[in-house]
This record gives structure tokens, C-alpha cells and sequence, in this order.
């Protein structure tokens, strides 16, 4: 039986992405399409950028944001939908988290990182920091999990920010795991 | 070259079972798509209080700043305790709709004004040029 897919919060609203990031207008379809006819339950989580440094934030990697204040503002988050999920398991539903490859926040298998990057936002287009890594508040979220005893999730990153995103690869990734 | 930003700078705010409706219930997510808004899912109805009350504290810091951006911010059902999350962090009451069925949620929808935030960013970019 299908369970609960807690999604990152720009999956069904662009609107909370750096200011041109938005791929879509609002809900991203191939996500929630494949989440529907496979019967998964959606939990939206919450964008940990959203509400620390708001819409007008600049693009940032990891290391901008790997502040004690933001993996308190993190952890803070995390405990909240923990306590979600927290209902979902003790139902005895699968859990599983769905991140945003590349994201300094919500990555899964790939973040974003850089150590020298700071002062004015100026960087070559396309850049290499993409780095294999989780974001800090999926590393946060996993932290908490772990710290309430429960098990570690199956986890999977949207891959629409990547440079070498491809739609039916991405369609086929998301069916395998939610199917 | 990036990809141009096709933000709507429309956030309904949407009670739960509008998003994962039950078999033969409203389903929001076709009309929304379709009207271009982004949604925010308001914690399940039968979450306990402890369980949804701090969820609900983060959807109001989130709305707060769609708020204060322009950005038209709309409330699609009811969750008990929204209205106060909100008034907490100073957003007034929103505009809302508890459809009866789907062609009211599009009627409502469809007559939303532009988002402030929206024609802002357009007058500074026509400024700019």
C-alpha cells in the first residue's frame, strides 16, 4: 500500500523559489502526477529559505547558509514535521521524503557548495558547485528522525534544478520509486 | 542563460482534504494548476492540536512574507487555528472561498485581481530598460 511522501515546499508552490528559479508557475506537475496515480498521500514540508532570508534572497550555497541561526531555524522546522510524520508511522504508513537536488537545503544526494563564495553575487553561469552532499535542512530532518529512534526514511531528490535534468529520465526515476 | 522565472506570485493556502481528497471529494490540484496558482497545504484536520499547531505557525511566517511581498495570498477551506496563526504574525484576514464544488473555486480564482507583486517587478523592469 502506497504511504505519505513529505515533498519539499517548492513542489507545489514555485512562488518560494530564489527569484529565477521558478520553473513552473505554481504546483510542478511530473512530481504530484506520478504521486497521484500511484496513490501517495502528499505532506508539503516547509522551505527552510522561505521564512530565514525571504523571496528577495540571493542564489546561495551550503556553506552560506551552515550558520548556528539557520540550523536552529532548521531543526526548529524539522521537529514540526517530525511530529507529522511521527503520526503517519505510528499508523503504519510508509514515510518517504522527496528533496530538490542541488539545493543547499533540500538536497538528497546532491547540494550545492562552495567555500569561496561570498560578497558581491556575482558567479560564472554554471558554475561547478554542485557537490554530492544533503542539504542542511534534510541533514537536520534526518538528525531529528534518528534522534527520536525512527528509521531513516527512503529519500529521493527532484532533479529539475540540474543542468542535465532530462524529463523522461526524471518521469522514469520517480515512477521506479513511487510505483 | 537561465531559464526565465515563471513564478505566478499566487499562494493559495488549501485545507488538506482539498489536496488529498477523499474518493469523490473536491480535488484542488487541477484547478489550480490550471490557474497558475502555487499552493501551501494546511496541516491534515486530524492531526492532534500539539501536532498541527506548530505546523500552522510556519505556514503563518511563510504567508507573512508572500504577504508583505504582493504576492496574492487566498485561503481555499478552513483549518481551526489559521486565522490566529495568522493574526500572530500580522497578516489580516485573507480572502477565502469553502467551494462547493469545482466551478466556484474557479470562479473565485478567476476573478483575483493581478498580484501586486507581479506588476511591480514588470514597472521595474520596463524602468530599467
Amino acid at each position: 500500500m502506497p504511504g505519505v511522501a513529505f515533498v519539499a515546499h517548492c513542489m507545489l508552490n514555485q512562488n518560494s523559489k530564489t527569484i529565477g528559479g521558478a520553473r513552473c508557475p505554481g504546483i510542478y506537475s511530473p512530481l504530484v502526477d506520478v504521486l497521484r496515480e500511484n496513490g501517495w498521500r502528499i505532506e508539503q514540508m516547509p522551505c527552510p529559505e522561505l521564512a530565514f532570508t525571504g523571496l528577495n534572497r540571493f542564489w546561495a550555497v551550503r556553506e552560506q547558509y551552515d550558520t548556528m541561526a539557520f540550523r536552529r531555524h532548521c531543526r526548529r522546522l524539522a521537529s514540526a514535521v517530525v511530529g507529522a510524520i511521527d503520526v503517519h508511522l505510528k499508523a503504519g504508513r510508509e514515510v518517504v521524503l522527496v528533496g530538490v537536488e542541488g539545493s543547499p537545503s533540500m538536497g538528497v544526494c546532491i547540494t550545492s557548495s562552495d567555500s569561496k563564495r561570498a560578497g558581491l553575487p556575482t558567479w560564472k553561469e554554471g558554475s561547478s558547485e554542485l557537490t554530492p552532499g544533503q542539504g542542511i535542512f534534510i541533514e537536520e530532518l534526518r538528525g531529528e528522525m534518528a534522534d527520536r529512534g525512527m528509521a531513516e526514511p527512503r529519500s529521493i531528490g527532484i532533479t529539475q534544478p540540474l543542468p542535465d535534468y532530462n524529463k523522461r529520465t526524471e518521469k522514469a526515476r520517480l515512477e521506479a520509486f513511487f510505483g | 542563460m537561465w531559464p526565465r522565472d515563471r513564478r505566478s506570485y499566487r499562494v493559495a493556502l488549501v485545507a488538506d482534504r482539498y489536496l488529498n481528497p477523499p474518493e469523490g471529494g473536491l480535488d484542488a490540484v487541477p484547478i489550480l494548476l490550471e490557474a497558475e496558482w502555487g499552493a501551501i497545504q494546511l496541516p491534515a484536520e486530524d492531526y492532534p492540536s500539539a501536532v498541527a499547531r506548530p505546523l500552522l505557525e510556519q505556514v503563518a511566517e511563510q504567508v507573512e512574507e508572500f504577504h508583505r511581498r504582493g504576492y496574492d495570498t487566498v485561503v481555499i477551506g478552513r483549518r481551526e487555528g489559521l486565522d490566529e496563526a495568522l493574526e500572530a504574525v500580522g497578516v489580516p484576514r485573507l480572502d477565502r472561498i469553502e467551494p462547493a464544488n469545482a466551478r466556484a473555486l474557479r470562479g473565485f480564482l478567476s476573478r483575483r485581481k493581478p498580484p501586486e507583486a507581479k506588476s511591480s517587478r514588470r514597472r521595474a523592469a520596463a524602468t530599467k530598460r
